[in-house]
């Protein structure tokens, strides 16, 4: 038994010996002899576990393939997402650059850092001071229009009242110029019906008051800064009439507006230095000089058809009378003649050329004369007229 | 000899060294389990020392078979260890888990002290950080994973009918 035991421990040992010689002599084998026995290995023992790891590395390929693909399309959803954001953003920049463009001096761009509590909520705080040329009062501005006006000022930022600010105020008319008030805050409680509610949203709209009660004003009709109260120049939006609304004051009429600029996007404004506040800001915003522009070519347009019609009718009436006259053998009066055929001449092309008298011809060539009749015409203002010139 | 012990022991090795080539690759950790030593250890603790040692030196050259820089160091290495666990399983009760982790542990890291002088790829700094915290934290895991399997295959494993 001892022998069995004894002869079990040499051969243990034996074969251990023999592995750790095996073990060292494959570690010092030549690489042309060591690599018949390993692809001898590969081909045979290690063949079916070496396509188990293949097998295993393919799932995590794919496994990985999956998720850095469903990364990719996470990716996309979240570029996606930002695109609306970034163009706004984009528009936005776009706007503050085209009034940048159209303002050309004395601006200082500024980014607008809503307030963080409840009452600042009408305030905002802007990244430029004093250091960029910004004083109290100056003028706060957007693309669109009127934001605020600066109240305090330090050196590297500077506070401002947005136009909901109860202590806003500006003057304020219509585009045509035919009504004129003060714009501020829709405060409840100051011109609200005491029946109608409230909505907190309604704060941000503006009043129009002040307007004189013959002057109307339909809604849409867009309401400029009238450069009467001393801060604001004339012509920036200020807000678009939305109706009328019902006050005490019964000499004056009311407008709830809504303001030109929505509070929401007041992310970078414009100030305006004081020097170019004072100055003229003709051709900043567009729809003023476009809507004057186009009210003025209507009246005159108006003004040129009617005097033509006028015109016409004055010289048919005339050539009608000399006819009848001539008819009758009724010899018109010298002078006479001289203006109808000035009035012929003017009016009907082909007409025989009459000389004129010397002491006529500037009278008649004076166009006050001929515009004021054309302006009112009249039956009788030809006949009186030509009777008038033909006096000595 | 108990033919059921056996065929079960070998069939867990079997299960133990596919893992080792479907699991481990899955994985991918930096720092993974060798499933191999786990079965080496499973073998070695039911056979004696000289069958150890010979498995010991299959498994290592089939590792080394694959890895041409170190060609016959997994062998030593693995012989080495087969060994000295079936001759320890003399010494001590293996059954303890706790003790099996423990030489697992141990087995592991030797594996990779050796394989790493031997291969000779890293040196210095490099080689001791290797050795004191990549090996050591290999040997951990291998050495929990083997735990969890032994604790698993209780039921079936029957180390005193080996």
């Amino acid at each position: 038994m001892a022998r069995a035991a004894r002869f079990s421990n040499r051969l243990d040992l034996v074969l251990f010996a023999g592995c750790v010689l095996l073990s060292l002599v494959s570690m010092v084998l030549p690489p042309d002899l060591r690599e018949p026995v390993a692809s001898v290995l590969r081909r045979s023992l290690v063949a079916p576990l070496v396509r188990l790891q293949q097998g295993a590395e393919r799932w995590r390929g794919a496994y990985l393939s999956a998720q850095r693909e469903e990364l990719r399309r996470d990716t996309l959803a979240l570029a996606a997402s930002r695109v609306p954001t970034l163009e706004s953003e984009n528009e936005r920049l776009r706007q503050m650059l085209g009034l940048g463009s159209k303002l050309q001096w004395g601006f200082i761009p500024a980014e607008a850092l809503s307030g963080r509590g409840r009452i600042e909520d009408f305030t905002i705080t802007l990244s430029a001071g004093s250091k960029a040329g910004i004083g109290e009062r100056s003028l706060v501005v957007a693309p669109e229009g009127v934001v605020g006006v600066v109240q305090t000022v330090d050196p590297s930022m500077s506070l401002a009242i947005l136009f909901a600010h109860p202590d806003f105020r500006v003057s304020a008319m219509s585009a045509d110029g035919s009504a004129f008030g003060i714009v501020q805050p829709h405060i409840a409680g100051s011109s609200t019906p005491p029946q109608s509610t409230f909505l907190q949203s309604e704060r941000w709209l503006l009043e129009l008051r002040g307007v004189p009660f013959r002057s109307s004003l339909k809604p849409g009709t867009v309401v400029y800064s009238s450069g009467l109260g001393g801060i604001y120049p004339r012509g920036i939006p200020v807000g678009i009439v939305l109706g009328e609304i019902k006050t005490a004051e019964a000499w004056a009429r009311t407008y709830l507006l809504r303001p030109s600029v929505n509070p929401a996007e007041i992310t970078a404004v414009m100030v305006l230095t004081p020097k170019r506040g004072t100055s003229a800001l003709t051709n900043v915003w567009a729809d003023i000089s476009s809507v004057d522009s186009a009210s003025r070519r209507i009246v005159v347009a108006g003004d040129s058809l009617a005097r033509q019609a006028a015109s016409a009718e004055a010289a048919a009436r005339r050539a009608a009378i000399d006819s009848a006259l001539r008819a009758s053998g009724v010899v018109p009066p010298g002078d006479s003649a001289a203006v109808r055929a000035e009035s012929v001449s003017v009016t009907i092309p082909g007409a025989p050329a009459i000389p004129r008298s010397p002491t006529t011809a500037p009278t008649t060539a004076r166009p006050r004369d001929s515009t004021s009749g054309a302006r009112r015409p009249r039956p009788d203002s030809a006949r009186r007229d030509t009777t008038a010139r033909a006096r000595p | 000899m108990n033919w059921g012990a056996t065929i079960r022991t070998v069939l867990l090795c079997a299960t133990l060294v596919v893992l080792h080539y479907t699991l481990r690759p899955l994985l991918a950790w930096r720092a993974s389990a060798d499933f191999l030593i786990i079965a080496l250890l499973l073998a070695a603790v039911r056979v004696r020392p000289g069958v150890a040692a010979i498995i010991g030196f299959i498994i290592g050259l089939a590792t080394d078979s694959l890895a041409l820089g170190a060609f016959g160091a997994g062998a030593l290495a693995m012989t080495l260890i087969g060994f000295s666990w079936s001759k320890l399983k003399a010494v001590f009760f293996a059954d303890h888990v706790l003790l099996n982790g423990f030489f697992l542990f141990l087995g592991k890291w030797a594996y990779e002290v050796v394989m790493n002088v031997v291969e000779r790829r890293m040196q210095g700094a490099e080689l001791l950080m290797q050795i004191l915290v990549w090996s050591s934290l290999s040997a951990f895991v291998t050495a929990v994973a083997g735990v969890l399997a032994l604790m698993a295959l209780r039921p079936v494993l029957d180390t005193r009918a080996a």
